[in-house]
């Protein structure tokens, strides 16, 4: 894992130093409101329904116990004993005073951490596979990349007033966990035919009121050239951005409106031009950084124990069937722990969770963790043997929730029960939905199903990709919900489509039973997913099950 | 016509009839009359509970407490408003203070995510205050408002009773008062303030679109601060409500009156512009002192800046940072000269103007004001923390 150099260590002091003169500013009124929203906005601080909201960075969502106790400390002291992880690789809190967040940034700095960037139109925090360094489907680390991007964007004097936001994704694999396709800038590493790193680069992703699937730039770019060639999208974005109009001014637009000819024509003008600004400290720095991500000493240990609690303990059986990935090394194993248990708000996780998960991580995952975007957390190299006591101290915590992948391992954003953007709840129906396949006992045999849901159109919960997306509206003053089939976050990334009109509040949950229900009459076999049966059956019969009023009129007409 | 109107006559006449009963009369007389003269009518006084709205809420809970008030709430006012309106509604006995607010449907149809101030800040006066207020107003003839002939151009004649388009009488029983009477009154009958006038507002209108104003400033300047904007919609001048489009942000170039006025910053500390004037456009034979906006296309320069002393980049608003990469590209493109950043670059934004290759910053005198040297100087260390001289190879 990287820690901070001097450098880092001294930066994100001075920059506490700057946003608690920047607080007394606002409030002296050096800063006017419409002044201060950016700067704290850049800082990580939202101002949200409610209160402030802080979001601090996990970058490339990887943190150590220490780090994992030391958010625990701040939900504790300065909110309500709970942190909420998102879809981007960061924490939320939900409920600091402004007075506080110097403190907590404070708090942060101690431990290698900021809420630098995590907002605002600058470029955001870089985000990157959860099983970096872990899976075996690897061609390389994902994170040094992303730890450089972090330290390259972090404060770019060119890019902290940019048209919107701007979010990179890398992934090191090809089976793309990272949905590096929904980002500005999704970068895929890869080996050219001599066997030499470098990376695909796409551009113009995004989720939002516009989804749009990124499209490829380059099909290689050698690893040297990174930082000149994403600084050269940087820079002829921040020209052509339109500044008109906020719903238009991402990066997909760009590309959208010019044609990604055009966009490749501009950038290539300007790598040439930005290559030349680097004379190579920045690959030292990089080489520097990978030793430090060097994959951990792996125990060589008897696996014995781990078989033995498969055919003793059914629970532990199901749990290590969903909650387990393969991992580069077979003896060991990648555990996601699921912050969503049935009924419970998706990715929450109280102080004391916090506490377990980082004694586990120091305990039996050589002081690792990892945030998903799909708002779990993950124990990257555990042991096989150790597995049964890791989820003995899972269940005695409430976090060996058997669900991964499954129809209750829901994304859904904080909807209008937190945030000012949303017109609809989005945490009360994924509730609904996971309390109401447990009450069903289906949920294994539906298998892998990716439900996500939005609280309005700025697709926070990604329902966009998710094989069954809903969005929440509001109509007239009522809650509306909209469903979509078909999306896809991999490497494949589909955006689904809006299957017809929507479902009130109540409504909503029967229909989405109804299709899955239908889908275990339509698969073909167990092995057959959600998602395959709909690729080859098309929308049709689920549509069917969606609104059986228009079937039967249609079957009557015949 | 409405139905019930205890009136006769046109408004303009009743209007002409009633400056010339009161002409002589104080505040509170004409306050006292007002409610009860029925030349006037139905009558509600709308309050916004902002920093001096307890004058007249005082005199109506001496008057009659059971008068009307219409308080606002546009729903993006501070907390310490809606606080302070429990506060003093309670305090003084009134009766009846009926709270305002667009329609549920309206905003969300209009403003969902309650950014439409951002982009249309007079649709939003109109959304949140105007329309609702108008609604709030049908059943009466007449309303009362605090508005002060010393508040401005617009105020400057003032009168105690407005024809307001042919359909009410607004009636302004403030309207010769000098601040000095608005403190006099507040002090001498110990009534509450907002406290949000401690902390520097002398005028309070909703969050978003009010800032502290400095000493020296009109104490209206903190209202929707750097927009050509002074009243919310809900007054009207000759009649018509004031309302309209707002004006192009001014760039650079076109501000040559302020000129004189402007600061230079640089690493030593502020100074007069030593080159007011001087800058024509980029596309001028010869010009040693250009300038450029923030859509230019420096591209065009190449092979034109030996000779060039000076360029200076508009910056329209600081949250458009087109002008940083406009500074690095002159840079990259072997422009050794002059080159500053002009308009509204706040001070936080000191460092990455000189690390993109400014050498100054051009401000208001009005921004140097809210933003004295000291605030520049703490940013003015730019070699400091800074990643991309680590990155390459500069540092």
């Amino acid at each position: 894992m990287y820690s901070y150099t001097d450098f880092d260590r001294a930066y994100v002091r001075e920059r506490v130093a700057q946003f608690r003169a920047q607080v007394e500013r606002r409030l002296d009124g050096s800063l006017s409101e419409e002044e201060f929203r950016p700067l704290r906005l850049m800082n990580g601080l939202y101002l949200q329904l409610h209160a402030y909201m802080l979001r601090v960075a996990i970058p490339y969502g990887t943190l150590s116990s220490r780090q994992m106790r030391q958010l625990a400390m701040i939900a504790e002291r300065w909110d309500k004993g709970y942190g909420h992880f998102t879809t981007r690789q960061n924490i939320q809190f939900n409920w600091p005073t402004l007075r506080d967040v110097p403190d907590i940034l404070e708090a942060l700095a101690d431990v290698g951490m900021h809420a630098i960037q995590t907002s605002g139109n600058t470029v955001r925090n870089v985000t990157a596979d959860h099983f970096a360094g872990a899976s075996a489907d690897e061609v390389a680390d994902p994170r040094p990349y992303a730890e450089l991007l972090r330290q390259w964007s972090t404060d770019h004097p060119e890019f902290q007033f940019l048209p919107r936001k701007f979010k990179i994704g890398v992934t090191g694999a090809p089976n793309d966990r990272a949905v590096i396709r929904s980002h500005d800038i999704g970068l895929e590493l890869r080996r050219d035919d001599a066997g030499a790193l470098g990376f695909r680069v796409y551009v113009g992703g995004g989720l939002g009121r516009t989804p749009m699937v990124a499209q490829e730039l380059a099909a290689f770019i050698p690893e040297r050239d990174l930082l000149p060639y994403v600084e050269a999208i940087l820079s002829v974005y921040n020209l052509l951005g339109r500044r008109d109009n906020k719903y238009k001014a991402r990066l997909k637009i760009a590309v959208h409106e010019h044609g990604i000819a055009t966009i490749r024509a501009l950038v290539d003008e300007a790598f040439a031009e930005r290559r030349a600004q680097f004379s190579g400290d920045d690959h030292d720095l990089l080489e520097n950084i990978k030793a430090q991500f060097a994959r951990p000493e792996l125990a060589r240990t008897d696996c014995a124990p781990y078989w033995k609690a498969r055919r003793a303990d059914p629970v532990f059986r199901a749990w290590a069937d969903t909650n387990l990935a393969a991992h580069a090394d077979p003896d060991h194993a990648i555990v996601t722990i699921s912050l969503k248990p049935h009924g419970a708000t998706p990715g929450d996780a109280t102080a004391d969770q916090m506490r377990v998960m980082a004694d586990l991580a120091q305990r039996y995952g050589h002081d690792e963790l990892r945030i998903s975007h799909e708002q779990n957390v993950i124990v990257p190299h555990v042991h096989r043997a150790d597995l049964p006591a890791v989820h003995d101290a899972l269940k005695a915590a409430g976090l060996a929730t058997a669900n991964v992948g499954l129809v209750s391992d829901i994304i859904a954003c904080p909807g209008m029960d937190y945030c000012s953007l949303a017109t609809a709840r989005s945490i009360p129906v994924a509730q609904q939905i996971a309390t109401r396949f447990d009450a069903l006992k289906l949920e294994h045999e539906i298998g892998s199903l990716k439900i996500k849901i939005s609280g309005c159109i700025n697709a926070c919960g990604h329902h966009h990709v998710g094989h069954i997306g809903i969005l929440g509206l509001d109509r007239a003053g009522v809650e509306n919900y909209q469903i979509t089939l078909g999306g896809d976050g991999t490497e494949d990334t589909v955006i689904g489509k809006r299957a017809g009109p929507g479902f009130s509040a109540d409504e909503i949950v029967p229909a989405v039973e109804r299709l899955v229900l239908s889908y275990l009459d339509l698969r073909d076999s167990p092995d057959e997913t959600f998602l395959q049966a709909f690729r080859r059956l098309g929308e049709a019969p689920f549509k069917d099950a969606l609104y059986p009023e228009q079937a039967r009129g249609r079957r009557d007409a015949a | 016509m409405r139905h019930e109107t205890p009136t006769a006559g046109p408004v303009a006449a009743r209007v002409a009839a009633l400056n010339a009963r009161y002409r002589n009369h104080a505040a509170i007389a004409v306050l006292r009359r007002a409610i009860s003269d029925p030349e006037v009518g139905r009558v509600a006084l709308v309050s916004s509970f902002g920093a001096e709205s307890v004058v007249l809420l005082h005199m109506i809970s001496v008057i009659d407490r059971a008068t009307p008030v219409l308080f606002i709430d546009t729903q993006m006012l501070f907390a310490e408003t809606l606080a302070y309106q429990t506060e003093v509604a309670a305090s003084l006995g009134l009766s009846d203070v009926r709270t305002i607010r667009a329609r549920p449907e309206a905003l969300a149809a209009h403003d969902p995510d309650r950014l439409l101030h951002k982009t249309d800040t007079d649709a939003c006066c109109a959304l949140r205050k105007t329309e609702p207020l108008e609604r709030a107003l049908a059943p009466f003839d007449a309303w009362i408002t605090g508005r002060k002939r010393f508040q401005g151009q617009t105020r400057s004649r003032l009168d105690f009773f407005e024809n307001e388009g042919d359909q009410r009488i607004k009636v302004n029983p403030l309207a010769h008062w000098r601040p000095d009477d608005v403190q006099e009154y507040m002090v001498n009958n110990r009534l509450p303030r907002h406290p949000l006038v401690a902390r520097g507002y002398p005028s309070i209108g909703c969050a978003p679109c009010t800032s502290r104003v400095a000493p020296g400033e009109d104490p209206r300047a903190g209202r929707w601060r750097g927009q050509d904007k002074d009243e919310c919609g809900i007054h009207f001048v000759d009649g018509k409500m004031v309302r309209g489009p707002l004006p192009p942000t001014p760039s650079a170039t076109d501000r040559n009156e302020e000129h004189q006025m402007n600061v230079i910053v640089t690493d030593t500390g502020f100074a007069a512009d030593d080159l007011s004037g001087a800058f024509q456009p980029a596309d001028t034979p010869g010009a040693t002192a250009l300038d450029l906006g923030p859509e230019a296309d420096v591209t065009a320069l190449a092979g034109r800046l030996d000779g060039v002393e000076i360029i200076r980049i508009a910056f329209p608003a600081f949250s458009d940072g087109r002008g940083f990469t406009l500074a690095r590209r002159l840079r990259m493109m072997g422009y050794g000269g002059r080159l500053r950043a002009a308009g509204h670059v706040i001070a936080d934004q000191y460092a990455m103007a000189r690390r993109t290759g400014f050498d100054e910053v051009e401000i208001s005198a009005d921004l140097a004001r809210r933003q004295p040297w000291e605030q520049w100087q703490a940013r003015a260390d730019w070699r400091a923390h800074d990643y991309q001289a680590r990155l390459r190879g500069a540092g």
